[in-house]
């Protein structure tokens, strides 16, 4: 069964024109997209059936982040740690309430084990992919791959984002599903990140849910 | 020569669309779609994936590929963002076994939504 007809999101944008960008967005089959660190102004006009999320980009010294993360956790916004380092990754996944940590460049069992604990998602930049050539991007293909190894072990959400700053940079879903297939994820696996993921962050950000497993009726 | 059906070479249509800062002409856009393909899967991957550009009107155009390698060609597609500096993005529009069906489908489908297109 085709699965294309899922609500597709993408959680990892920086557009000057919100506007332009949703209507894109709209043509190529998303749902909604997420802005990262960009007040949405209300006079600009959105698509129908397109929802605009606000996210937050955490950048702070390893010592910093959990501050930081505690100060946004019960804000609607949908927090974004890029990894990079072992130490930064770390603080990150061993806080609860973070949403989604971005292309750690170090990644273990350790980190792996934390990050299912606080169900946060492992997020896979493809704008790397796209941007880069040759040697580069031998090394960020390598990087997701052990990701994903780790992810699949622990059972972690996973989430594809494409880090568009403007129209150029955005790709349809389907394109995003053969980009994902270069470092190994299936179609389903990537299907479920840019779909069930997303929903399921938006589910804990929404203000019914309470704790994992605990409902009001 | 034709060559006996069982033996000749299983083909899809790949229809789409190019946004790009400029215009850009054929030739450019298949030099980018090649080398793209090249840096991802190499000159044996190229190969069978075997990509040829039938026609590109500055806007809309048709790849054909080899048909097991569909998702091999959009990710080359995808990876291309950039030919001399100008902003390039490319949407694969539908695939189709022929090239009227991609053209009647796909592409024509597309103007008659946004007759604002056709003017141009």
């Amino acid at each position: 069964m085709s699965r294309f007809g899922s609500k597709f999101y993408d959680f990892y944008t920086h557009p000057d024109n919100t506007g332009l960008m949703a209507k894109e967005g709209k043509r190529y089959g998303y749902s909604g997209i997420a802005v990262i660190g960009h007040d949405t102004n209300e006079k600009t006009i959105f698509p129908e059936d397109f929802s605009i999320y606000t996210g937050v980009e955490i950048q702070a010294k390893p010592s910093r982040v959990r501050v930081e993360i505690r100060k946004y956790r019960e804000s609607d916004h949908i927090l974004i740690v890029e990894g990079g380092e072992e130490e930064i990754n770390r603080a990150a996944v061993e806080t609860e309430g973070l949403d989604i940590l971005l292309h750690p460049m170090e990644f273990n069992n350790v980190l792996a084990k934390a990050a299912s604990d606080n169900s946060v998602s492992i997020g896979f930049n493809l704008s790397l992919l796209i941007r880069l050539r040759g040697e580069a991007r031998v090394r960020e293909l390598k990087t997701m791959r052990n990701n994903l190894k780790h992810a699949r072990k622990y059972k972690l959400q996973l989430i594809l984002t494409s880090d568009a700053h403007d129209i150029y940079d955005l790709r349809a879903p389907r394109e995003m599903i053969a980009i994902s297939s270069l470092f190994g994820m299936t179609e389903n696996e990537a299907v479920d990140a840019m779909s069930k993921t997303p929903l399921n962050i938006l589910r804990r950000k929404s203000l019914d849910y309470i704790q994992e497993g605990i409902e009001i009726i | 020569m034709k060559t006996i059906p069982t033996l000749r070479e299983k083909k899809r249509y790949l229809a789409f669309d190019v946004m790009s800062e400029k215009t850009i002409n054929r030739q450019e856009l298949v030099r980018e779609i090649l080398n793209s393909m090249i840096s991802i899967y190499g000159d044996k991957g190229a190969s069978e994936t075997n990509p040829s550009l039938m026609s590109f009107d500055g806007k809309y155009g048709i790849l054909r590929c080899e048909r097991e390698r569909r998702v091999e060609t959009r990710a080359g597609l995808a990876c291309v963002n950039n030919i001399h500096g100008i902003r390039v993005s490319i949407l694969v529009l539908g695939i189709s076994g022929t090239i009227k069906g991609a053209t009647e489908k796909f592409i024509q489908q597309t103007l008659v939504n946004k007759p604002e297109l056709r003017k141009k």
